[in-house]
């Protein structure tokens, strides 16, 4: 080969990255490990009782909720990517809705509809993850040809036997990876545990957080962290391997979907979109209506001194500004190392390492960053830590946003810019630039919706004196009275319609169709 | 008007091109064929300036090319996967060329508007081009190489994409573009009847060098060698 221009400062755009992984996430972790060690943390934490009961609670109301989720999600998968109908776009951005909603969010609504409680929660859950499954599924649902399914009705088999016999094996590895992708995140579900559990429902999530802030059993909460880490890094393994798995799978590039046809199939169609919307819709009416209970109480009180002295309005300025301060760290890092990665084919361990924090719990960073960033500046009792959590938490959406963009730049635009007369630096900015621009939007946008929702890691971070809306709803909903309670349903309501705007204008940006994971 | 001499280009061990040499008159329209690997993209490429010569000289109008920068060339180059610049509509990407050579606005309209027209694309213009179909790409990344008015095009298998009916018809189709514009043109295929059909001469490449060159018919009938004669699916001279 001959030699290349490589880009500027390449050794640059991995050393930023590396060094920010380095300090803000392997660092905490290392500190962790090097905590549980002391005393009797990892004694403790397989004989306990309590933990062990907590574990036990942490799998089966995972497993649960996944079957559940991939149950309710699948006749509207069906009908969504079997069909064409007026108002499916419409449809579909309605399903992903809850899913881009904060956990506190959805605990809220949840806590406005039902009692808290295990019920409660694994419908919370459902609710949250249907839209993995329709989009995960529905992907490769949609792109099946249908007239493979005629050719199979045409050689006798019925709609049980053509669904059984090859739409299934066609989507399974589809549903594998929706399905681990469900488990992952009910697996390590907290705010909205929290919210519906009342103190006695408790994942290892919770239990973390119980043991570190509440009974300041650190070893305990540092050797539970590690466990957690173990089996959150091996599900995700297994996901990609699945997911490998399932990208070698041919299909139709597009298929030409049909309208339902009259009789039976329009009828079982209609019925499976109102019941589902209707179930999804439930919640979210619920929540608007209790923000509105004791004649607007709840929202008044988001404008006037309350007598609490925590005041919402300056919470939601506090959002604001961390989402805008998390979303430039990420951008600029996540960046980076994306645009390191797009120009070679290698870096496997890069993009992993990468990935780690969104597989590592919220409570975990949050945790971590409380035990060691005190060298050599003593962050602790700084607001950055906030943001800085939730840009480390945001890093992984914005190189998944932004790498495939990069890497859609083939060597040969730029060579074709050139041919057509532009110098190299025009090149740069006529091509790259306008891309890379657009894709550094959309990373952006993600890792504002990312820092607005952020519950686990802020926890442990914040500051009573600039506290963040999830933060605060969630101290709302703990206190007694009906006046709090609508406050934290209002609350809920303005924090849900920050991530919907944010999320219409990531769609704008984008304009594609395809899924967030 | 361009003389390719001896050019080598080395890929690590292996010669893409081993002392290629190669003339292309003015307004001649000359056919690059031969097996996949022999060499073809690779030297429309090193003409372009894409590729650096180990060995050989490239003249156009009697100036060595070394030295000259691609985006100094001039030439236009379609390529084979089309490279139409995503983030830009059917009219802008046309329009590309004309602005880097600072075309004035107007200038750079009635232009656009006119090759598009020949391509019959006039009414996609404001369209994005990731919505196209591969037909519409295709002349869409024609009009856009020959919008500023290249005085050599070079065409990299311009047409391999798409199915055999469309396939005739636009090689009949550039080649009527070629002579309006009085161009002279290099066009890569590995397809005889393509050859035969948009050329002047038709030069045969094999192992990264030209083995024959001449019209069509009388390569068919005096084949320099066996292969030649293979290749072309005819029977060599005895």
């Amino acid at each position: 080969m001959k030699p290349r221009s490589r880009p500027v400062g390449t050794a640059l755009t991995l050393a930023l990255p590396l060094l920010f992984l380095a300090y803000f996430f392997l660092y905490p972790l290392i500190r962790i490990l090097w905590l549980s060690l002391s005393g009797e943390g990892w004694a403790d934490a397989f004989t306990r009782p309590r933990f062990i009961e907590a574990a036990w609670f942490t799998l089966w109301q995972a497993t649960l909720s996944t079957i559940i989720t991939v149950a309710a999600a699948l006749p509207l998968t069906w009908v969504v990517s079997r069909f064409n109908f007026r108002g499916k776009a419409l449809v579909r951005a309605f399903v992903t809705v809850p899913f881009v909603l904060p956990t506190v969010v959805v605990g809220a609504a949840f806590l406005s509809v039902f009692d808290a409680g295990l019920w409660a929660l694994i419908a919370a859950h459902v609710f949250y993850n249907i839209a993995v499954v329709v989009r995960t599924v529905g992907g490769v649902w949609s792109r099946i040809d249908p007239a493979m399914e005629e050719a199979a009705a045409v050689l006798g088999a019925s709609p049980i036997r053509r669904f059984r016999t090859l739409v299934f094996p066609l989507i399974r590895p589809a549903l594998a990876s929706a399905s681990a992708i469900v488990f992952l995140f009910c697996f390590t579900s907290f705010g909205t545990v929290l919210v519906l559990g009342q103190g006695r429902l408790r994942t290892l999530e919770v239990e973390i957080y119980q043991q570190a802030v509440n009974f300041l059993d650190l070893p305990v909460a540092a050797a539970l962290s590690l466990i957690q880490l173990a089996t959150v890094t091996a599900m995700l393994v297994v996901s990609a391997r699945t997911q490998q798995r399932a990208s070698t799978l041919v299909l139709a590039s597009e298929a030409r979907l049909p309208a339902p046809r009259p009789g039976t199939q329009r009828i079982a169609m209609r019925g499976i979109l109102l019941v589902s919307l209707g179930l999804l819709a439930i919640p979210l009416a619920g929540l608007v209506g209790a923000s509105l209970d004791g004649n607007g109480i709840g929202w008044r009180s988001l404008v006037t001194e309350t007598p609490a002295a925590v005041e919402p309005l300056p919470a939601i300025g506090n959002s604001v500004g961390y989402a805008m301060v998390a979303s430039l760290i990420a951008v600029v890092v996540g960046g980076l190392a994306a645009s390191w990665l797009s120009n070679r084919k290698g870096g496997r361990w890069f993009d992993l390492l990468l990935m780690l924090p969104l597989g590592t719990s919220a409570v975990t960073i949050g945790f971590g960053f409380l035990l060691a960033l005190d060298r050599p500046i003593d962050l602790r009792g700084t607001a950055a830590l906030v943001p800085l959590a939730h840009a480390l938490v945001a890093i992984p959406f914005v190189v998944r946003a932004t790498l495939p963009l990069l890497r859609s730049i083939k060597r040969e635009l730029r060579e074709a810019a050139a041919v057509l007369g532009a110098s190299p630096s025009r090149v740069w900015r006529e091509i790259d630039l306008p891309i890379v621009a657009r894709a550094l939007a959309v990373g952006a946008g993600f890792a504002a919706v990312v820092s607005l929702g952020e519950f686990g890691a802020t926890s442990f971070v914040v500051r009573p004196a600039s506290t963040t809306v999830p933060a605060l709803i969630f101290r709302y909903l703990g206190r007694p009275g009906s006046s709090s309670f609508a406050t934290a349903m209002a609350l809920a309501v303005v924090l849900a319609v920050m991530t919907a705007i944010i999320v219409l204008v990531i769609d704008r940006v984008r304009g594609t169709e395809t899924g967030m994971f | 008007m361009l003389v390719v001499e001896d050019v080598t280009v080395r890929f690590g061990e292996k010669a893409a091109l081993d002392g290629a040499s190669l003339e292309v008159g003015a307004g001649e329209v000359v056919a690059l064929l031969g097996p996949s690997g022999s060499g073809k993209s690779t030297l429309l490429r090193a003409i372009a300036g894409l590729e650096t010569l180990d060995a050989g000289r490239i003249l156009f109008d009697g100036n060595d090319l070394a030295g000259v920068p691609v985006h100094e060339r001039g030439f236009g180059l379609m390529f084979q996967s089309y490279a139409l610049f995503p983030h830009l509509s059917v009219a802008d990407n046309v329009a590309f060329g004309l602005r880097m050579k600072h075309a004035a606005d107007e200038e750079v309209q009635q232009r656009v508007a006119e090759v598009l027209g020949w391509v019959g694309m006039e009414q996609f213009a404001t369209r994005r081009v990731d919505r196209l179909s591969g037909g519409e790409q295709q002349r869409v990344a024609l009009a856009r190489t020959l919008a500023p008015r290249p005085p050599l095009v070079m065409l990299d298998e311009p047409v391999g994409a798409l199915d055999r009916m469309l396939r005739e018809r636009l090689v009949e189709d550039i080649r009527g573009l070629l002579d309006r514009e009085g161009a002279a043109a290099l066009y890569v295929t590995h397809d005889h009847e393509e050859a035969k059909l948009i050329s002047d001469r038709v030069a045969v490449m094999r192992d990264g060098q030209v083995v024959q060159s001449g019209p069509y018919e009388t390569l068919t009938a005096a084949p320099a060698t066996p292969w030649i004669a293979e290749f072309l699916g005819v029977e060599p001279r005895t």
